[in-house]
């Protein structure tokens, strides 16, 4: 009876939306992951703090102020983007001036942004409770042929895609998207024709934190929020960028995609129980058999 | 002579303001405040600082007949199984405590077991349930819960078959309560003639489960139970309304009695069982109103109907064996096991480490509030077929 049902089951635009959904969270978060980690080489592993960060600010706008997520997401880009400012500035810079010092922090970035996130998490805990939280925010149920779907869902996978296609235009055809890819591929070498690593460096912390932050404010929409929500998505993304490519920026959303047809197609076709043999099945298959990633073009950094 | 009594006099006076005379009773607890489990281990917490409070503002602790201060030493687990036995051995052996308040989860609990007989340390356990608490060795440890997974799957079933459930979806969370749950109510319901219609686990790290919800639409059973954590309850819930998952009768394991679900699902919530033993407005225990008041008021939102009313039933029992037995170890433990005690929940007494008297219940939520609809002995609503989705 299962079987029969299962077949059915693959064809259905329901589950084509879920996987869709979950793709869109999870390219948006890898796409700065991954800019971070192509440009300087830094994996950073408290990425999923900023989810967390941008699905708070969304929380306490609309439950504090009744400010709308929609509204909230512009300030949790804004903050996002600082905050990345704020890291470069103060830290990340001084410590790409000395190669000895860049050699280290490239070996122990995923250690040292490790005990960031741990401490990130932990100060969100004490300072303002480990309680979950959320709110609900259009909720209605909308019907499309045979789709039945939340309308914060349908918005927040309407936003996740406009932002991944204006960054995927940005990337190609504005001055400084292409500048970051140039970096992404050849740093020394951008810098000798000419491109200032520096500014465009700040512009890639401040583009990929934003759009976490982005990603937390959609994922609050659709599920609870805790100090603890970030790491999981991390290590989504992780995946993701090396499904898709280090430094490969298109790859991160054909990742995304991939996982998130993983996870749900394989929960329809194997069973739910699953989920990590697959994702991480996948993960170990793809450092073996195509270790520059789907999308090919291995990156020359050294 | 007229000195003594005016001596006897002046103790006495002293003694009605206690925080200056008896030295203050020592009360230490470790628990989760941060780590993943923090979250969960919040409500409970709650009651613990609830109490502290309100025996401030009664001037102290009843110590055998006698009024005395209270000091808390409270530490943080930090979510590690390994820290807790740690820090119990701590507060009993380096801060010398006098009563022990116990953590939170199952596994926190069993991993102070040693400690507590080591130490032959009494503590009253809370929000931990399995039918593995039997294995300890009675006398150092106690559960208020009644929620065991082999008595609460065959009350289910026979909650089910009362309202006329012939088939069942069962989705199950990978962790070891709801698997514990599950793996005595597959039996039950078999011998019982409940048809299982669809049955999936999925890992704890789930965040989507279209596909096993798409199955459960297709198969329309009578009854759904989802045998989930909050998380992943609220994944089920948002999901199943989505799909417009029309079955009369829906259990959702954990989450719906914390107060975050009544805020996220509104009228969403109403139709869905759920595990707990305990409503204010049961009219058979007239603490718990006082206790839901008193909480209601420290923190703006109720408590949690399975931890924060745990945490308090384990509070009073403690707080009773101590008022007649003092903070001698031995009197406590033998006051524990054998007195009945007047809670929240009503009289909670132990045999073994398990308590008897409380029966295994299910709670519905209707009009936004949880009722006891199940055993009818107890109920204070009947159930109800779950409404409709709103739109």
């Amino acid at each position: 009876m299962e079987e029969v049902a299962d077949v059915s089951l693959i064809l259905s635009p329901q589950l084509l939306a879920a996987a869709l959904v979950l793709a869109a969270f999870y390219a948006l978060i890898a796409i700065g992951l991954n800019l971070v980690y192509g440009a300087m080489r830094l994996l950073n592993v408290a990425h999923g703090e900023l989810v967390m960060l941008g699905g708070y600010i969304a929380y306490w706008g609309f439950a504090r102020w009744g400010i709308s997520p929609l509204i909230s997401a512009v300030f949790a880009v804004a903050a996002g983007a600082l905050l990345g400012v704020l890291l470069y500035a103060t830290i990340i810079r001084r410590l790409f001036r000395s190669t000895r010092m860049l050699a280290r922090v490239e070996a122990n970035s995923l250690l040292v942004f490790f005990g960031v996130s741990v401490v990130i998490q932990n100060v969100m805990a004490v300072a303002f409770t480990a309680d979950q939280r959320g709110f609900s925010y259009m909720d209605g149920v909308l019907t499309i042929g045979s789709v039945r779907i939340e309308e914060n869902r349908l918005l927040a996978l309407a936003i996740a895609t406009v932002a991944c296609v204006a960054c995927a235009l940005f990337f190609r055809y504005a001055r400084s998207g292409m500048a970051m890819r140039a970096i992404i591929q050849q740093r020394e070498a951008a810098a000798l024709v000419g491109i200032d690593v520096d500014r465009i460096n700040i512009q890639v912390f401040a583009l990929g934190f934003g759009l976490a932050a982005l990603a937390g404010t959609l994922v609050s929409m659709t599920a609870q929020i805790s100090p603890f929500m970030g790491f999981p998505f991390t290590v989504s993304a992780f995946v993701i960028i090396i499904l898709g490519g280090l430094g490969n920026l298109l790859g991160s959303i054909l990742g995304a995609l991939m996982l998130a047809a993983v996870e749900v197609y394989g929960a329809a076709l194997i069973s739910p129980s699953f989920r990590s043999i697959l994702v991480y099945g996948v993960f170990i298959a793809a450092l073996l058999l195509r270790p520059q990633g789907l999308l090919g073009r291995s990156i020359a950094a050294r | 002579m007229r000195l003594a009594l005016a001596f006897a006099a002046a103790l006495f006076a002293a003694g009605a303001t206690p925080a200056a005379a008896a030295p203050p009773v020592k009360i230490g607890y470790a628990i989760s405040m941060t780590g993943p489990f923090a979250p969960a281990a919040r409500t409970q917490l709650n009651a613990y600082r609830l109490w502290a409070d309100q025996l401030a503002a009664q001037g102290g602790l009843d110590v055998g007949g006698v009024k005395r201060p209270v000091k808390f030493i409270v530490y943080d687990d930090q979510s590690d199984f390994a820290k807790a036995p740690q820090l119990y051995e701590k507060l009993i052996t380096d801060d010398k405590v006098d009563l022990l308040l116990a953590p939170w989860g199952t596994p926190f609990h069993f991993a102070i077991v040693g400690v507590l007989e080591k130490y032959q340390f009494p503590v009253v356990g809370n929000s931990a349930a399995s039918v593995t608490i039997r294995d300890i060795k009675p006398g150092n440890i106690w559960f208020t819960t009644s929620e065991i997974p082999d008595r609460m799957a065959a009350e289910l079933v026979k909650f089910m078959k009362k309202e006329n459930v012939k088939t069942v979806a069962v989705n199950t969370l990978q962790l070891p309560f709801s698997l514990e749950v599950k793996k005595f109510l597959m039996p039950d319901m078999a011998s019982a003639g409940l048809k299982v219609v669809v049955n999936d686990d999925y890992a704890p790290d789930v965040k989507d489960m279209t596909a096993t919800l798409t199955k459960i639409k297709a198969a329309a059973p009578d009854a759904v139970l989802s045998l989930s954590y909050p998380p992943d309850s609220i994944i089920f819930i948002k999901e199943a309304r989505q799909l417009d998952i029309k079955s009369p009768f829906q259990l959702v394991l954990v989450g719906p009695t914390d107060y975050l679900f009544t805020k996220m699902f509104g009228a969403n919530l109403d139709g869905i069982v759920t595990m707990g033993h305990w409503v204010p407005n049961q009219p058979k225990w007239p603490k718990a109103k006082a206790f839901y008041n008193a909480y209601m008021k420290k923190y703006g939102e109720p408590p949690d109907y399975l931890d924060s009313a745990l945490a308090w039933m384990s509070i009073e029992v403690l707080q009773q064996a101590v008022k007649t037995a003092g903070l001698d170890k031995a009197k406590i433990r033998h006051a524990i096991s054998t007195e009945t005690f007047d809670t929240i929940d009503g009289p909670v007494k132990f045999k073994g480490v398990e308590n008897v008297i409380t029966p295994t219940m299910f709670l519905q939520f209707q009009k936004g509030r949880p009722q006891i609809v199940w055993p009818g002995s107890d109920a204070t609503a009947r159930f109800e077929p779950k409404p409709e989705w709103t739109k």
